[in-house]
């Protein structure tokens, strides 16, 4: 018996003490998984519920909550200022999204490339501003935009453009967050593209070279086919961090001028600023259901060109 | 979502693009050749343009204040100096905050690179009941965005009397569900027949995990480890709502302040004053972390691609 190559459920224990073995063995994982379930239950399923309840009342933090029902519910989705923020979030989408795809799945295909010469040096290079802190770059971007003392209108001015005020108009505004949101996470976006891309059999491309199928050609007959799950899942990443984008509107913009950066979770922030407990809670929910929404059109998308 | 994609081969990637570039030498020069020029003009004004505003602000930092704002563009070596960096230091408690920081990171870091792996070892290895409902709930949780726990997180701290408090920065998230459903899936790659061999010598339960687990999987605890240090580092949302006190903000949340005195809230301090000591506050920030990701970039690009399923 002691020299069978064991399965998991024979394991003779040959030394000592059945019976205590076979009851640690069936108390271990519990004993494995006792800490996280405690941190899990008091710091995210408790806090969890605590919301749900919490938005079906008006409570400010202080006092006696009152039962409002569906009230805080109906009040957003007829608040134009809720409105407001899932467009502005929307408009950052769009100003986000394709480009930062497109640009990202021509880097990838570069850099996967074997031929290209200082790929390494590339690739550090558009990771470095994923791994710098966002309040610090944001802070560095505060400056860079200034209208009047910033390196952008200096360097544009070169080229005899006019100043412009990216910080301070509200229809600057939003372009000047999405290039500091391309900036800090298109490098990722490629990091998850060149895995995907890693996958594909180099020698479909031979077999198109042989062809005679051009670059570009293979670009978009192998690639982008064959990359199109990595690019949903990257879609979907970025989806989700563009309605919850909170941090960066924060340093950058205190959501404005006139509301015009006033993101999603700015917009919930902004009731946890007012001590709006209950309507910032309803707002959590509201949001949470938009975003697995988002996610499940695109899995479906995903799916139905499969 | 978390399933679409398998975010393991990267060791792959960095390995060949290491070699890559003097590895595969130059056949097909001539027809490849306008196309490289190409991609490397269209790859340089990229690189230029990802690295500018960092080397801009911490090259900015050592011109007199008054330079920054006056001329942007403009680098005179010979008149740099190290006022900028004496100010800042002076004006902003940011070696308190490198210090709060610090404190969080060797706790919460600790926590969380104990205790994940140790759960996720007995989701992976271990049959009892409730496994499936703890863990369902586990992925469930991986799917909220972290802003709807805020509000009753806050409250929850008040309630416990622990605002401006370590334990309120260290303890909620310290053992991540993410971090739990990546070690599990590199546990369970672990084979069945290590662990029983090690049990046929009389190791015990935790035994196998401190002497067997832990050291087969290394390579998945450094990522895990960068991914956790970065994670940390950069954090700020939470901190902020819950560490606003000068005594206990965090480094990023010092730094968000110098932002809020650009605005002009803080009384008596000229606009290029602020902006020196803030880029001043800020290239200290980002120096830590590039230092610690050129030195383990194939970990960090382990660990940034494995936490892109958190979603």
């Amino acid at each position: 018996m002691t020299a069978l190559p064991a399965t998991r459920s024979a394991v003779p224990a040959p030394r000592r003490r059945w019976g205590s073995t076979g009851i640690r063995r069936r108390l271990a994982p519990y004993v494995f998984v006792l800490p996280f379930v405690a941190v899990f239950l008091a710091f995210s399923v408790y806090p969890l519920i605590f919301t749900a309840r919490l938005s079906f009342t008006n409570w400010r933090g202080t006092g006696a909550a009152e039962w409002v029902g569906w009230g805080n519910y109906t009040y957003l989705l007829t608040s134009p200022g809720f409105w407001q923020s899932l467009g502005n979030s929307a408009v950052l989408w769009l100003l986000i999204v394709p480009i930062q795809l497109a640009v990202g799945v021509v880097i990838a295909v570069l850099l996967n490339s074997a031929k290209l010469r200082m790929r390494g040096v590339y690739r550090v290079a558009f990771i470095v501003p994923f791994v710098t802190p966002l309040v610090a770059v944001a802070q560095i971007w505060v400056v860079l935009f200034d209208q009047k003392y910033g390196a952008v209108n200096a360097f544009l001015g070169l080229f005899g453009l006019p100043d412009i005020g990216w910080l301070t108009t509200s229809e600057w505004a939003k372009p000047t967050l999405a290039l500091l949101f391309l900036w800090k996470t298109t490098g990722f976006i490629v990091i998850i593209l060149l895995s995907g891309l890693q996958s594909i059999d180099g020698n479909l491309y031979e077999a198109a070279a042989l062809d005679g199928a051009s670059r570009t050609r293979q670009l978009w007959s192998i690639t982008v086919p064959l990359l199109r799950r990595t690019i949903l899942f990257a879609v979907v990443l970025q989806t989700l961090a563009v309605f919850q984008m909170f941090a960066e509107p924060f340093v950058v913009t205190q959501g404005g001028p006139y509301n015009s950066t006033t993101t999603a979770g700015y917009y919930l922030y902004n009731h946890i600023t007012r001590a709006d407990l209950g309507t910032g809670a309803a707002n959590s929910f509201l949001l949470v259901i938009l975003v697995m929404a988002l996610s499940l059109l695109f899995v479906r998308l995903l799916r139905a060109k499969d | 979502m978390s399933a679409t994609i398998t975010p393991t081969p990267p060791d792959e990637l960095v390995e060949r693009a290491d070699t890559g570039s003097e590895g595969e030498p130059r056949r097909r020069r001539g027809r490849g050749a306008g196309l490289h020029i190409g991609s490397h003009a269209f790859l340089g004004v990229l690189l230029v343009a990802f690295l500018a505003p960092v080397v801009w602000a911490v090259l900015s930092a050592f011109k007199p204040a008054n330079d920054i704002i006056r001329s942007p563009l403009a680098f005179d070596v010979g008149a740099f100096t190290l006022d900028n960096y004496i100010s800042m230091f002076e004006d902003v408690p940011i070696a308190h905050g490198f210090l709060n920081t610090g404190i969080v990171l060797v706790f919460k870091g600790a926590i969380t690179l104990f205790f994940a792996p140790l759960a996720a070892y007995a989701f992976a290895k271990y049959s009892f009941p409730g496994k499936n409902l703890i863990f369902g709930t586990v992925l469930l949780t991986l799917m909220l965005p972290t802003i709807v726990l805020i509000i009753p997180l806050l409250l929850e701290m008040k309630t416990l009397g622990w605002v401006n408090t370590y334990q309120a920065l260290i303890l909620p998230g310290s053992v991540d569900a993410f971090a739990i459903f990546w070690m599990r899936q590199v546990i369970a790659a672990v084979p069945d027949e290590l662990l029983d061999a090690a049990r046929m010598d009389g190791c015990g339960e935790f035994g196998i995990f401190w002497r067997v687990i832990v050291p087969v999987i290394r390579p998945g605890l450094a990522g895990l480890a960068v991914l956790t240090i970065m994670n940390i580092y950069n954090d700020f949302v939470w901190p902020v709502v819950i560490a606003s006190s000068e005594r206990m903000a965090t480094l990023q949340v010092v730094l968000s302040t110098l932002a809020q005195n650009i605005t002009g809230n803080r009384i008596g301090a000229d606009y290029a004053t602020v902006t020196g000591e803030l880029l001043a506050a800020s290239s200290v920030a980002l120096i830590p972390l590039l230092v610690l990701f050129i030195v383990l970039q194939r970990h960090f690009i382990n660990g940034i691609l494995a936490g892109s399923v958190k979603g």
